[in-house]
């Protein structure tokens, strides 16, 4: 089971004449995941990696039934290339493209709360993968090791460490969604909550939040009212000070708001156990699904 | 990326918001000259910060006469602006705004900013000027209005109307409200804005509203469409090494404690800086070398962080993803010959060929602790200073 992507998902890269698209797609066929073509307008016709290159995201999908797509194009023309692929009905979309501008972004997720027929996943995220099914993004493969654990995070290397230490555990994962660290994004923490709720091969979620919006305090209110699996969370930014903007466009402390403190708060009163430090994440899964 | 108040006044200028002539000096002559063209008998001069709390730190004064201006001005250019906003380096102010006064009859508070929940932008607009918004928003919330912004800047004219009421404006106050208004949310669109403010708007015995002060920041993904905003870009704002690390495209702030940083991944970098703090140390900064960090990002990283003289260890905590962690060691490696690390260096790396890395280490010759877990790294860290 797991969610989202798996064996059968037909991915294409946009922007996959690039450096990073290349390389990436390389990466990602190498891992198992089902390439099935990629998109760079101007280089139609071309073949890179042995996939077919499309000028359009349209002409790519008439032609390889594609259902997912991994976007690298640069951040100036990023946002557009999220709208093409929702344009052209790709069902699942991962942008890993970071920069992008907030301007640019309010159009963007404008369209995708009015989609019916695409996600998006990003931008400014290390992807999706469904150990040993299907990697989309720029996650190293080997870390992960199928398994019970659902995670989902607003981070990146992050998610690699929590990864690690439930490999490490033997608890494994089902499926790890990076949301991504900008300020707007698509798919949400409650989103990803929802899907592993119904997924009967996820046994346990762990949540990775950082300071900055509500997103974590939203997922709490949804956990503590919805949520029948065992949740570890950790929160990034317990001592970043107000008003800076730690790395991440998203993770910045204003006006009292989105602190780290408020969300473990929120966190602890919706029962889920918060790990008091990154190297405590697979414990903390682990003794919540003692707990349960 | 934010912009000083003489810059945001004169991009607002440009979208018919009233602001009180004014002119921009760094030196005497400049004063003199502004006091001439401007005839100033009296005037207000401010320094030019990126921070807030000029006028509780001493950066805004009142001059009565055209003598004292000058006096006024000459003491406060190359003021050393410190408070919490600007951290214990403080800021110095390079310049001054020289500004007409005005009498104010009453203020107000306009401004616009992303709604992140609802993936908008909005327009605050609240009777109470003068005052910290969130502390209005805080005490009074029924004295803020909030209206979204259409995503090609424009407001409806029934938006504007019932600003104006909400604000207390009438007739002509009001037509000149409203038009400043549609000005603020065009101009926060056009400028790819994260934020623009005016407190205080004010409203004059006459009944006329002006902008007597300009917040402006940019989104610093936008910069590459906003050229003339980008030019604004003022370094004797930021310290040397937030300068450096702008320069190499790496994520650092510095802040007050004595174990420099250098991370990979902007979430871990604040994990790190988080797990010092749990066994009782202090991070000297935060810096994220990016998530596909190279061999040159992190020889840079090396010397940002060794530049500053509170640093008594390093700790360096690098998950390899895509990069090779036998690479990262290379170049922590080279850094570390290069610059001569005096202070304890501690290193962590975990991912993609970690065995090749730490062996690399091992057999390097230098003093370097190479631990396993976050928490052993935290630990040696947060001891080496004893």
């Amino acid at each position: 089971m797991a969610i989202l992507v798996n064996k059968k998902t037909r991915v294409i890269t946009q922007g996959i004449s690039g450096k990073s698209g290349k390389f990436h797609t390389e990466h990602c066929m190498l891992y198992g995941s089902h390439f099935v073509g990629g998109v760079t307008p101007g280089k139609g016709g071309q073949e890179i990696l042995g996939l077919p290159v499309f000028d359009t995201v349209y002409e790519a999908k008439q032609a390889t039934h594609c259902n997912a797509t991994m976007i690298f194009v640069p951040a100036p023309f990023a946002a557009e290339a999220i709208l093409e692929a929702e344009d052209a009905g790709v069902e699942l979309i991962v942008c890993i493209t970071e920069g992008i501008p907030i301007r640019d972004m309010l159009e963007v997720s404008r369209v995708m709360r009015g989609s019916h027929r695409s996600r998006l996943i990003g931008p400014n995220c290390p992807g999706i993968i469904t150990p040993d099914e299907c990697k989309i993004g720029i996650m190293p493969g080997y870390i992960h090791k199928r398994g019970d654990i659902g995670i989902v995070s607003r981070s990146g290397t992050l998610t690699y460490e929590a990864v690690w230490q439930t490999t490490l555990l033997g608890l494994g994962q089902s499926t790890c969604v990076g949301i991504g660290g900008d300020p707007l994004n698509g798919t949400n923490f409650i989103d990803v909550l929802k899907l592993f709720e119904k997924d009967p091969e996820t046994k346990g979620i762990l949540l990775i939040g950082e300071i900055g919006g509500d997103a974590e305090e939203l997922a709490a209110q949804w956990i503590h009212q919805n949520c029948t699996k065992p949740v570890a969370a950790f929160i990034a930014g317990v001592t970043a000070p107000p008003g800076r903007r730690m790395g991440h466009a998203g993770a910045i402390v204003s006006g009292g708001k989105g602190t780290a403190e408020g969300k473990i708060t929120a966190l602890r009163d919706a029962k889920v156990v918060v790990a008091s430090t990154p190297a405590e994440m697979g414990r903390a899964m682990q003794e919540a699904m003692h707990k349960q | 990326m934010n912009t000083h108040e003489y810059q945001a006044k004169e991009i607002l200028k440009r979208y018919a918001i009233p602001i009180p002539d004014f002119g921009i000096a760094s030196n005497k002559h400049e004063v003199e000259k502004i006091i001439k063209d401007l005839h100033l008998t009296q005037a207000v001069i401010k320094i030019q910060v990126h921070a807030g709390g000029r006028g509780k730190a001493g950066g805004v004064k009142f001059a009565k006469t055209p003598e004292e201006i000058l006096k006024v001005a000459g003491s406060l250019i190359g003021m050393k602006m410190v408070n919490n906003q600007t951290g214990p380096q403080g800021v110095v102010a390079h310049k001054v705004l020289i500004s007409r006064p005005l009498e104010i009859k009453k203020e107000y508070y306009l401004g616009a900013i992303l709604d992140r929940a609802h993936a908008r932008p909005i327009l605050i607009a609240s009777p109470e000027g003068g005052m910290d918004i969130e502390e209005v928003a805080e005490k009074f919330p029924e004295k803020i209005l909030t209206l979204p912004i259409a995503l090609d800047g424009k407001m409806h004219t029934y938006q504007l109307y019932r600003l104006a009421n909400f604000m207390g404006w009438k007739g002509e106050t009001a037509k000149i409200g409203m038009k400043v208004a549609a000005g603020v949310a065009k101009a926060f669109i056009e400028t790819d804005a994260s934020l623009l403010e005016i407190n205080p708007l004010i409203e004059d015995p006459e009944g006329k509203i002006w902008a007597l002060d300009a917040k402006l920041s940019v989104d610093d993904n936008a910069l590459f469409r906003q050229p003339e905003i980008a030019g604004f870009y003022d370094p004797t704002q930021q310290s040397p090494n937030e300068v450096a690390a702008k320069e190499y495209d790496l994520a650092y702030i510095a802040l007050d404690g004595n174990i420099g940083c250098m991370v990979n991944g902007a979430g871990l970098a604040m994990a790190t800086m988080d797990i010092i703090h749990h066994f009782g140390g202090a991070p000297a900064n935060f810096l994220d070398v990016g998530g596909g960090a190279s061999k040159e990002k992190v020889a840079e990283g090396f010397k940002i962080i060794l530049a500053d003289p509170k640093v008594k260890a390093v700790l360096v905590n690098i998950f390899g993803g895509i990069m090779s962690c036998a690479t990262l060691a290379e170049g922590i490696i080279a850094a570390a010959k290069e610059l001569g690390v005096k202070v304890p260096l501690i290193v962590r790396l975990e991912g993609t060929h970690v065995e090749e890395g730490k062996k690399l280490i091992q057999e390097s010759g230098l003093k370097i602790i190479s631990v396993d877990g976050l928490t052993e790294a935290a630990q040696k860290a947060v001891g080496a200073l004893k």
